[in-house]
C-alpha cells in the first residue's frame, strides 16, 4: 500500500522501504521519521510518546496528530486479527512484494508461516 | 453518553466518535456465544494485558484468559499449534475464539487511539442482558485461515452486500466473518480510525495526513508488531 500511494502520488523515486523496519532509515516520506517515531513511541507506550504528540501537533498540527493516532490504532487491530486468525498473505500483495519482503526481513516473522 | 472527548481540545471526527460509540454497545450486547457481560470482561481482560498486568476472571474460562493475553501482548508468536490448543480446551471453540478475538481487537484499537492521544481510557461499558444467540452461518468453511469463514461466493441473501461491492477483499476482510457482524463491525471501526472500504480505493482521501504517510504509519506499526501480512 505505501508503494502503491507513492507511485501514485509520483513520490516512489524517493521512497525508502527500509524505513518501515529500521526506525534510523529516512523512508523519504515527508515527516516520516516523526511520524513513524510516534508510531513505535504508541505501540511501545514509551516515555517518549508526549514530546512526539507535541512534535506533531507543532509542526503538523492537530488534525494530523489525531489521525495519526487513528492510523495507529486500526493497526494495532488488524494485525491481530492477522495473527489471531492466520491468514495468509493476499495472492495479489504476495506478487506485488516478492522483491520488497526479502530485503526488509519480514520472512523472518513467526506469522510468515501463515503464507506457503 | 459514551465518548463524549469532553473537555478534550483535539479535533476528533464526529466518524471516530460513532464508531467507538457503535463498538461499546456491540461489545455490551449478547453475542453469538457470548452473553454481554462475558464480553465486558472480555475488554476488560484485554486493557488490563496491554498494561501488562496478567488478571485473572471468575466469569471467563482459562483458555479464554489466556488467548486474550496472548493476543495482547504476544501477537507476533501465535502459531497454528496454538489455535488448536486453545479451541480445544474446555469452554472454547473456533465459533468463540472468532467472538473473542473480535471483542479483543476492538476493544483495543479504540484504548490504543486514547493511550496515543494522551487521553483517559473511556470506562468500559454496562453489558445488556440476553442470551448469545448460538447461531453459525451455514455457508462457513473452512478456507484458507485458521478458523473457518463466509467466503465471498457463499452469503445468504440479505448479505449479499457483507463485504461491499467490490469483486475483491484482503483476506483479513473475511477473517473474522464466522461471525458475520464481525465483518460490518471491522468496517466501521476501520472508516472510524483509518479508512473506509472505499477510501481504501482511493490515492488521495480526505484526511489531514498523506496517504503515503498514512500508510507509513501502518506499515511502521505492522513491522513493531512482527506482523507479516
Amino acid at each position: 500500500m505505501l508503494r502503491e500511494s507513492s507511485q501514485r502520488s509520483g513520490t516512489l523515486d524517493s521512497l525508502n522501504l527500509q524505513g518501515t523496519v529500521n526506525p534510523d532509515a529516512d523512508s523519504g516520506v515527508a515527516h516520516g521519521s516523526l511520524l513513524t517515531a510516534f508510531a513505535e513511541a504508541a505501540v511501545r507506550q514509551s516515555d517518549a510518546l508526549p514530546g512526539l504528540r507535541e512534535r506533531i501537533a507543532t509542526e503538523l498540527g492537530l488534525q494530523e496528530l489525531v489521525d495519526a493516532a487513528g492510523i495507529v490504532a486500526n493497526f494495532q487491530r488488524m494485525v491481530r486479527i492477522a495473527d489471531g486468525c492466520g491468514i495468509p498473505l493476499d495472492d495479489f500483495t504476495k506478487e506485488a512484494t516478492d522483491d520488497v519482503r526479502d530485503q526488509l526481513g519480514v520472512h523472518e516473522y513467526a506469522s510468515a508461516a501463515n503464507t506457503a | 453518553m459514551a465518548f463524549e472527548y469532553a473537555g478534550v481540545d483535539l479535533p476528533i471526527r464526529e466518524k471516530t466518535i460513532s464508531s467507538q460509540r457503535m463498538s461499546w454497545e456491540t461489545i455490551a450486547a449478547p453475542g453469538r456465544w457470548w452473553t454481554g457481560a462475558e464480553r465486558v470482561e472480555i475488554a476488560r481482560i484485554g486493557r488490563a494485558a496491554r498494561d501488562f498486568e496478567a488478571v485473572g476472571s471468575e466469569m471467563l474460562p482459562e483458555a479464554a484468559v489466556y488467548a486474550i493475553q496472548k493476543l495482547v501482548v504476544d501477537n507476533a508468536n501465535l502459531n497454528r499449534d496454538w489455535y488448536d490448543q486453545i479451541i480445544a480446551m474446555p469452554g472454547m471453540t473456533e465459533d468463540r475464539y472468532v467472538e473473542l478475538v473480535a471483542v479483543v481487537v476492538h476493544s483495543l484499537s479504540i484504548d490504543e487511539f486514547h493511550r496515543a492521544l494522551g487521553l483517559a481510557l473511556e470506562p468500559l461499558p454496562q453489558p445488556s442482558s440476553g442470551e448469545p444467540s448460538m447461531q453459525r452461518p451455514p455457508e462457513a468453511e473452512q478456507k484458507y485461515s485458521w478458523p473457518p469463514i463466509v467466503p465471498r461466493d457463499g452469503l445468504n441473501p440479505g448479505d449479499e452486500m457483507l463485504y461491499g461491492p467490490w469483486e475483491w477483499g484482503a483476506n483479513v476482510i473475511s477473517a473474522l466473518s464466522l461471525i458475520p457482524e464481525n465483518v460490518r463491525w471491522l468496517h466501521d471501526l476501520s472508516e472510524g480510525h483509518y479508512l473506509s472500504f472505499a477510501e481504501m480505493r482511493m490515492p488521495d482521501p480526505l484526511r489531514a495526513i498523506s496517504r503515503s504517510q498514512i500508510e507509513l504509519i501502518a506499515a511502521r506499526v505492522s513491522a513493531l508488531n512482527e506482523c507479516f501480512y
